[in-house]
């Protein structure tokens, strides 16, 4: 199994290097030019010139490329050319407010996925089945903007209840910063205030995000428990007087749990595109927001950043997928 | 004495898409304490069909009627709770399949510990451990594999774990469906050997499902033979081995292969099951029958008392065939 992980660890590098090289020459292929996107059209030519030269756009593309795969290998990204930090700091700054709101919306799709999922294969044909089939077809049309400009309409603006854009309100940040993901750190601050603001803020964006990607779940645990109740280790429980809900949780579901897991993982690539959206929606000061907004301005390596800090997210959650297998399933672990 | 297990009038069909399958129709034994009695009949018969109806196990386009009495009570008009109760503890089952019978991401431990915390809620883990082991023990599998996963067990081990789990709470009665059926002919004797020793040991009742009437013979005292969903003939199994009465028993004991006979041909029945959506009218197995006549096409035979015995053919039926000697009827 270690050994096995290394591999897909090891196998994960060509990977994000293929994605970093696509990302890097479609940006310079594409129209758009960072130095006309940052100083506007009419700015003299010597001005152009000089900042070309200084964001090293005037050297040969291949040059460019290595002094760009240099500054990966030294991990800071290299320099943004909007703010001139490095867009490793940018990222780090940026990634725990994506982590968190992935992480409620995950939470959500899973619960309803569950839920919804594992009950409709119970009741197969039958009305429950019925309605989780309608709600999944239903959700998977939502696209993310109109679904969450929706939620944003009703409970922000007519029914006042929650808030509608950003991480939190004013002076309601935790004092101290420990990981980022201002859940824990109101918590770990004693900042009550702070986390229920947080909760608030948090509630909208993970819902939109949460029921758009339930969708899939949902299908996703509805097929694979019916196959895992027609089984024949379901019988033999029933036949042994196991009660219903053992049979439906400990035998059905946690068999069917492994494929779906699997999937999951494959899905994370495009839950991390609804993240995008939802940010975007919900002014959530993540990667998805600082991606959009970076793209403006043709900011090269902070858009090359983000792009390459996606792939490795995506691969160690499927690593991290195939760990939870293992966990899952005796037969990958020994 | 009340019989311990009493199945009357039983009739299942299965709904589906292009019509109704009548599985089981009208069928009625019964099982003494003690019996063992092996239900056979080809494949698609509806061996299996009346051995998980028993439980109330049958899939949900399933239907279901008669009663089936056990120890007096109907398991078809109990509650789903009190049904529960009886599985595995008072009834228990298995299966054709060892190698898809057990969970395959739960340690064999837990399948013992789920049964016994099923029936005993409040059981504490020694009692558990040591009721888990003894049944092991019992089948000739060592205690210290309790912590295995079933991938780690063989297509035999798997079984008698099955069968461990089955007799663990010394149920009265014990199904088999088909217990033989997917493992190679070493492992066979195994299974079949554990299965005598219960009978000899365990205050047990048995059914034991099989297509293979040489199998049970001698582990049984009772065979119903079954032809289509219809009862054809049950009886004391000496007496049906010596002289089956109906034309379907007669042949399924010609097909049994027999490794003594000089041709080692395989004999086969002529002619198919007939398709359970479309049963044809009268005897369900007058196309293949040898002495069919014309009533056979046209009615279904009674159920009449042979010998003790009680078989479902117009050889035997009432007034219609005065004329044949009943003892030593045409067939044998
Ligand atoms: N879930 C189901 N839905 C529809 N028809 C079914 C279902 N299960 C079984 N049948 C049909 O019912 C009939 C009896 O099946 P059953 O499994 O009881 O036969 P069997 O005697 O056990 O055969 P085998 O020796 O192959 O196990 C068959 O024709 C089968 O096709
Ligand atoms: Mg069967």
């Amino acid at each position: 199994m270690k050994t096995y992980i290394l591999t897909r660890i090891l196998l994960a590098i060509p990977m994000i290097l293929i994605i970093l090289t696509i990302i890097f020459f479609v940006l310079r292929i594409l129209p758009g030019n960072p130095v006309m996107a940052l100083l506007g059209p009419k700015a003299p030519p010597e001005v152009v010139k000089a900042m070309e030269h200084q964001m090293g756009l005037d050297k040969p593309i291949i040059v460019q490329y290595g002094d760009y795969l240099g500054s990966i290998l030294k991990g800071d990204f290299g320099v943004s050319a909007y703010t001139g930090v490095t867009v490793i700091q940018e990222l780090m700054q940026k990634f725990p407010a994506t982590l968190e709101l992935t992480i409620f919306a995950m939470t959500i799709a899973v619960f309803i996925g569950i839920f919804f999922g594992t009950y409709g294969a119970y009741h197969f044909g039958r009305t429950l089945d019925i309605a989780a089939r309608v709600y999944s077809i239903f959700v998977y049309s939502f696209p993310v903007f109109w679904f969450g400009i929706m939620l944003q309409l009703i409970f922000g603006v007519w029914l006042h209840w929650l808030p509608v854009s950003g991480r939190s309100s004013p002076f309601m940040i935790p004092n101290h910063i420990y990981t980022g993901l201002y859940v824990i750190d109101s918590i770990l601050n004693l900042e009550w205030p702070v986390l229920v603001d947080t909760l608030y803020h948090l509630i909208l964006p993970s819902v939109t995000l949460g029921v758009v990607i339930s969708s899939i779940f949902v299908r996703m645990v509805r097929s694979n428990v019916i196959l895992s109740l027609s089984s024949q280790y379901v019988v033999a429980a029933r036949a042994r007087g196991a009660k219903e809900k053992k049979v439906i949780f400990k035998h059905a579901l946690k068999n069917a749990m492994a494929p779906i897991l699997t999937i999951m993982g494959l899905e994370f690539a495009l839950l991390l595109g609804g993240a995008v959206l939802t940010e975007v929606t919900f002014s959530w000061p993540g990667i998805g927001s600082y991606l959009v907004t970076r793209i403006t301005y043709r900011d090269f390596p902070a858009i090359q950043g983000a792009i390459v800090f996606f792939a490795m997210f995506v691969a160690i959650v499927s690593i991290l997928v195939d760990i939870a297998n293992a966990w899952l399933d005796p037969r990958v672990r020994y | 004495m009340m019989a311990l297990l009493e199945i009357k009038n039983l009739s299942i069909d299965y709904l589906t898409r292009n019509g109704t399958v009548k599985a089981v129709d009208d069928i009625s034994f019964s099982v003494e304490a003690r019996d063992s009695i092996g239900l056979v009949g080809e494949s698609g018969c509806g061996k299996s069909t009346t051995g998980t109806a028993i439980l109330g196990l049958l899939p949900p386009n399933a239907r279901v009627s008669g009663s089936i009495l056990f120890k007096g009570r109907d398991l078809l008009k109990i509650s789903n709770e009190e049904l529960r109760k009886v599985r595995g503890k008072d009834i228990s089952m298995i299966f054709q399949d060892p190698m898809t019978s057990l969970d395959p991401i739960m340690r064999i431990r837990d399948h013992f510990f789920e049964l016994l915390r099923a029936h005993y809620p409040k059981m504490d883990e020694n009692e558990m451990k040591k009721i888990s082991s003894e049944a092991l023990k019992s089948v000739g599998i060592e205690p210290s594999r309790l912590n295995n996963y079933p991938f780690e067990f063989s297509g035999g081990m798997r079984q008698r774990t099955m069968i461990a789990l089955a007799i663990a709470l010394q149920p009265s009665m014990l199904i088999a469906d088909e217990p033989t059926t997917s493992l190679d002919v070493v492992i066979q004797e195994q299974i079949l050997e554990v299965l005598r020793d219960l009978k000899k040991t365990k205050n047990m009742s048995m059914v034991l499902i099989t297509h293979d009437l040489g199998v049970v013979a001698e582990l049984v005292n009772k065979v119903v033979v079954m032809y289509a969903g219809h009862l054809a003939e049950s009886g004391d199994v000496y007496s049906i081995y010596e002289k089956p009465l109906h034309p379907y028993t007669k042949a399924l004991l010609e097909s049994i292969p027999n490794v003594k006979l000089e041709d080692r041909e395989l004999r086969y029945i002529p002619g198919s099951l007939p398709d359970l959506k479309n049963p044809p009218k009268g005897c369900r197995y007058w196309p293949r029958c040898p002495y069919v006549k014309d009533i056979c096409k046209r009615e279904t035979p009674p159920t009449v008392e042979v010998d003790g015995r009680k078989v479902k053919c117009w050889l035997y039926g009432g007034e219609i065939n005065a004329g044949i000697d009943k003892t030593s009827s045409a067939v044998s």
